[in-house]
């Protein structure tokens, strides 16, 4: 089967601080893939190189099948298939959400990539109903609460029904409420046979979201395979510092 | 990032914290105000934006140029009537505006009161300075012409939603990288509003009594520093966030600008306004 990504040994440095050091992992189309790792172990600054908003220092990203770079994705028309097939929801839904109301923050994606106006209208107003989001269409989108912030980021991705989703830490911050309906308009998406990436601290909602899990662990993948498998490797999570010392899962 | 999660701060001493929070706090209520007016049925709201946008920069040139006061001051109380009808609070007008602009050109026209030679007037008392006619004359006009013009500024930023006003620009040929540049610094300015407010209300929920002087102004500086550079990040975020959904530096809009019946009034409206100005405010 070929990858969907294939990264192949990946450095990537903020200035000084090193945070992929090294990093080799192949994705195969229509996984559920969860990142796991502690803290500033690499999983945003994975994300964004899977999204081509980051480029690596040295090592190759192929992205179907074809080698993601800055060179490539200066093609305008490279560019526009990759946006449309690629979404991603940002850690802090205040940076995605800009525009004047949660409508036209559905609409903004569409309209960039050029779809026609009457489909995006279409578009827009079935996401509301989906994403329940009908009755704030006329609100500020930085004016709802954390829990709506992040079904409006989700949905303005969504909407662009992309073949992969690239997430960082979708439940983060939210009560457990909102946490689950998050989690269930993920888990609704099984069947939808996209590639879904998502990295996440939550281990209780691993199994909703995610079929393999890839543990990172200072800039590497250090280990990954079923999340069944993950979840039950106690040593393993203690090790990458997913479990407090000596807690038992539930 | 709550902007309701705000307390109402306590105040010990009045500290320089507390009032870079308030001042702050005030700031971002009333960049989330300007949102809201942009959406409510006013005369202004309901314009085509390029039509405001041409409107406004017409009648801020036109304020520069009249050569009559009583002309000038009409203007300006056509820019007060236009808030009136598009809901726009006066009082928010004086702040926002008047105050501050009075406050910085009157501060470059008291010179003129005394330097313009001319018929004096009366004597200021204690220094028994000459104020001429000329003089006065002049600070008015200094006064007035940036009074009129801030006023027409504001009012197209408060009723227009921020978006239109971007993409109207485009259409008025003003330069990409300009408008992209635009957008960014709002997005940057309302990012910092917010981080701005988490910081001060982190320092200040940890600063349990009254600090030293010394320590409070290293706090202060500190303060200042990191919010640039959260700033910075946050903006760099924001424009990711952009790129990733396919934003490539053009506006597409869901609306197309429609010029409608009520559009060819206010055009007609201004057109008048201007060549009344021109005829009565030349000399
Ligand atoms: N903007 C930045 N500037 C400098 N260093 C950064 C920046 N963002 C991340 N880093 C560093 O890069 C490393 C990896 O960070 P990254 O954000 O990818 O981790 P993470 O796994 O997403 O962490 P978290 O779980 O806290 O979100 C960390 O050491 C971090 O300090
Ligand atoms: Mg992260």
């Amino acid at each position: 089967m070929t990858a969907l990504f294939d990264l192949n040994d990946v450095h990537y440095a903020y200035r000084d601080t090193p945070a992929l050091t090294g990093l080799s992992l192949a994705v195969e189309a229509g996984r559920r893939v969860a990142l796991l790792g502690a803290n500033g172990s690499g999983k945003s600054t994975l994300l964004r190189v899977l999204d081509g908003l980051y480029f690596p220092d040295s090592g190759t990203v192929t992205a179907f099948g074809a080698p993601l770079t800055r060179q490539a994705l200066a093609d305008e028309a490279t560019a526009f298939a990759f946006r449309r097939r690629v979404g991603y929801v940002f850690q802090n839904a205040d940076i995605q959400l800009f525009n004047p109301t949660v409508f036209d923050e559905l609409a903004f994606g569409p309209l960039q990539l050029g779809l026609p106006r009457a489909e995006i209208r279409h578009k827009v107003e079935e996401a509301l109903v989906r994403f329940d989001l009908a009755a704030l269409r006329d609100r500020a989108p930085h004016r709802l609460s954390g829990g709506e912030k992040k079904r409006v980021a989700l949905a303005s991705v969504l909407i662009l029904e992309p073949d992969v989703l690239l997430m960082d830490e979708p439940t983060a911050a939210l009560d457990p409420r909102s946490a689950g309906e998050i989690i269930a308009l993920l888990a609704a998406l099984q069947d939808s046979g996209r590639t879904v990436i998502t990295a996440t601290h939550d281990l209780d909602s691993l199994a909703a979201i995610a079929d393999l899990a890839v543990v990172l662990q200072d800039g590497r993948v250090a280990a990954q395979g079923p999340v069944a498998d993950i979840l039950a490797d106690h040593a393993l999570l203690a090790r990458t510092r997913l479990l407090k010392p000596h807690a038992d899962l539930r | 990032m709550g902007e309701h999660s705000f307390l109402p701060g306590h105040r010990h001493g009045g500290g320089v914290l507390d009032r870079l929070g308030e001042g702050l706090l005030a700031a971002l209520r009333h960049g989330l105000e300007a949102d809201d007016l942009a959406r409510r049925p006013g005369l202004l709201q309901g314009l085509d934006p390029r039509v405001k946008l041409a409107g406004a920069l017409a009648l801020m040139l036109m304020a520069v140029w009249v050569r009559t006061l009583p002309v000038l001051a009409a203007l300006l109380g056509l820019a007060a009537g236009l808030a009136l009808v598009s809901q726009v609070p006066l009082a928010r007008l004086m702040r926002q505006v008047w105050l501050g602009v009075l406050a910085f050109t009157g501060l470059l026209a008291l010179p003129a009161l005394v330097l313009v030679p001319g018929r004096v007037l009366f004597h200021l008392p204690l220094l028994s300075w000459p104020v001429t006619l000329q003089g006065l004359r002049s600070a008015a006009f200094l006064v007035g012409r940036a009074e009129t013009s801030a006023s027409y500024g504001l009012l197209l930023i408060l009723c227009t939603p921020w978006p239109h006003l971007l993409k109207s620009l485009r259409l008025l040929r003003v330069p990409l990288v300009l408008v992209v540049i635009l957008g960014m610094t709002h997005r940057y300015i309302f990012l910092l509003l917010h981080s701005a407010v988490d910081l001060v209300e982190a320092r200040r929920s940890r600063a349990v009594g009254p600090l030293p002087p010394r320590e409070r102004r290293r706090l202060v500086t500190g303060a200042a520093g990191e919010l640039l550079g959260r700033a910075l990040d946050l903006g760099g975020e924001a424009h990711l966030a952009m790129i990733a959904r396919g934003f490539g530096g053009e506006i597409h809009l869901l609306d197309d600008f429609r010029l409608r019946t009520r559009d060819g009034a206010a055009l007609a409206g201004l057109a008048l306004t201007l060549v009344a100005a021109w005829w009565w405010g030349g000399r």
